[in-house]
């Protein structure tokens, strides 16, 4: 079966350093491939790379088997790729709704652009089901400005999920959550990964080897080993750049 | 608070801010109707006829500045020269009217020529972002008016004169442009009519990118939207309202000057907008009725009005930041609020 993502040879330099260099892997369809590193290793750089935030140097990039390098971010997001960031990135002027309906209105026919949102079917049953799923009824009026940490992280998922894509990229979806929010938030992740393909940079490690299928460790910008979660671990390149000796 | 269930997602549409706030906005709209109505009829009943062009030329001008509002307001571009598209709408309808007094073939130019000039310009301007925008587009408007200014053929530093008096075929009527009352009751259903165009288009799906680009830009790739054609469709769409505006200038004046693309008329289009209150469409009406009013007023008592017209810029910019009507259409859209509940 053809791979929802498959990233081959990618790289880039910024002023002679390379950033992210000749990192290729693939991300099988409803599974979640997690990107771990220590800071500085490339990961960020590298989902930038995916979503068309920066042009690579080198290397390309096929979602479900269409080769799209270089395509800038809003083709990436109609060829079916959605992304949450790291530093949360939301419209914060706007309320609950606004952000939902803005991301979900991707789904309508091109004429709804030059309808009022509320003959937007499609799209408001999307908020409907995300609502639902993302706990977020109670806040539906609030600017998201206005949410807590932890509630604005649900709510960066839920906006980068909204247009139904078929490969999820989010980036460290559990940053400054509290040990509750995180393990809430683990569960939501592994329950999306049921009907989307999931791409995730995480730190904590524990989480990571909980719910990954498949874990891909960079160091430096390049792509130190890649497996299933128990042969990571026992890699003794990834325990000496990463884990530690001792630790592991 | 309302079950946010699928089943009922338009119950949703009432955490929909900005609809709630375009629908205070129309609220607005209809009290200044209702009042130009008010002073249409006794200014008919006074034969007033200084006032009532006064007035035409505060709504033309409110026309203008809507346009400014749907891009500073509600897209957050910030131009330093759209009297150009003002200006430019006045001398294609000049030189058209001179030549046949047609009000519809003057329309229709203007609306044909603004559609290219608009995305030619657009696309130089859209290419920055910020300050630098406000700079470029402070620089074309100012070129094109020099080129207008030393152009023998356009009337040069004299501008156009001699536009014929224009006969409005309504269909079921004729306005002539030298009927203060009719002309002035013409040009406030003309410019409510580019209000509509306005807010329907600001309250569609597209609308809400435009919005999304004022708060977030760098996000809204992300959603599968495209910026640049965002940017470029609102400014063309924003050029065509200033130059449908700016048509009906030689119909009230009899001329048309190059001053009309200058800086000045482009930066008091944005002062007109600041103390209506940015980003709500009726502050951009409201705003040129007080500016008028006031140039008219002060300008009897002396010669420095712009002294005055400045102060109270400033004023408004310290204690009014949202302009009146962004001090008074949010509690309009909480009582909406509470209505629609």
């Amino acid at each position: 079966m053809t791979p929802a993502l498959q990233v081959e040879g990618l790289g880039v330099a910024f002023g002679g350093i390379r950033a992210v260099d000749g990192v290729s892997f693939m991300a099988q369809r409803q599974a979640i491939t997690t990107v771990i590193g220590p800071n500085g290793a490339g990961k960020s750089t590298l989902f930038n790379l995916i979503s068309g935030q920066i042009p690579p140097h080198t290397g390309r990039v096929a979602l479900d088997g269409v080769d799209r390098t270089g395509a800038p971010p809003h083709l990436m997001q109609r060829a079916g790729l959605g992304r949450s960031f790291q530093i949360t990135n939301l419209f914060f002027e706007l309320t609950v709704f606004e952000n939902l309906q803005l991301a979900a209105q991707r789904l309508e026919p091109p004429r709804q652009m030059l309808r009022r949102i509320g003959h937007g079917e499609a799209s408001l049953q999307r908020v409907g089901e995300l609502v639902e799923r993302f706990s977020l009824a109670a806040k539906l009026g609030e600017l998201a400005g206005a949410l807590s940490h932890g509630e604005q992280r649900r709510l960066e998922i839920a906006v980068a999920l909204a247009a139904k894509p078929s490969v999820l990229l989010l980036d460290e979806p559990t940053q400054g959550m509290s040990h509750g929010d995180t393990a809430d938030t683990a569960r939501l992740i592994r329950d999306l990964s049921r009907d989307v393909t999931i791409l995730l940079i995480e730190h904590d490690i524990g989480l990571v080897m909980d719910i990954s299928d498949h874990i891909v460790v960079m160091h430096q910008g390049r792509m130190l080993a890649e497996g299933a979660p128990p042969e990571v671990r026992a890699n003794p390149a990834v325990k000496a750049a990463y884990f530690g000796d001792a630790s592991c | 608070m309302r079950s946010a269930s699928s089943k009922d997602a338009s119950a949703f549409l009432a955490f929909d801010r900005s609809g709630l706030a375009m629908r205070a906005s129309h609220v607005l709209v209809v009290i200044l109707v209702v009042a130009a109505f008010g002073f249409a009829a006794v200014g008919a009943a006074l034969n007033d006829t200084f006032y009532l062009r006064l007035a035409t030329e505060a709504l033309i001008f409110g026309g203008f500045a809507l346009s400014v509002d749907i891009l500073l307001g509600y897209t957050g571009l910030l131009s330093l020269g759209h009297a150009l598209y003002f200006g430019f709408g006045a001398y294609v309808s000049a030189l058209v009217l001179k030549e046949t007094p047609s009000f519809w073939a003057a329309m229709g130019a203007v609306l044909a020529a603004t559609l290219v000039f608009g995305f030619i310009t657009g696309l130089i301007a859209n290419r920055v972002r910020g300050v630098y925008f406000a700079l470029v587009t402070f620089g074309i408007a100012q070129v094109a008016a020099k080129a207008v200014y030393n152009t023998r053929a356009l009337g040069a530093s004299d501008g156009l004169i001699g536009i014929p008096i224009v006969p409005i075929n309504l269909g079921f009527m004729t306005v002539m442009s030298n009927a203060p009352v009719a002309f002035f009751l013409f040009t406030l259903v003309f410019v409510i009519l580019l209000y509509v165009a306005a807010a329907y288009l600001l309250d569609t799906s597209f609308g809400r990118i435009l919005g999304a680009l004022r708060v977030n830009e760098h996000r809204v790739p992300f959603l599968g939207y495209s910026t640049h054609r965002a940017r470029l469709s609102i400014y063309v769409f924003a050029a065509i309202i200033a130059a449908l505006s700016g048509a009906l200038y030689p119909m009230l004046r009899g001329f048309v000057s190059p001053e009309l693309m200058f800086f000045t008329t482009s930066g008091n289009a944005v002062i007109t907008v600041v103390i209506g209150g940015v980003g709500t469409l009726a502050g951009a009406l409201y705003g040129s009725v007080i500016l008028t009013v006031l140039k008219s007023v002060i300008g009897t008592m002396t010669e420095h009005h712009l002294i005055v017209i400045g102060i109270l810029f400033m004023a408004v910019v310290i204690f009014l930041p949202k302009g009146l009507m962004g001090v008074i259409r949010p509690r309009i859209a909480r009582r909406l609020r509470g209505g629609a509940r």
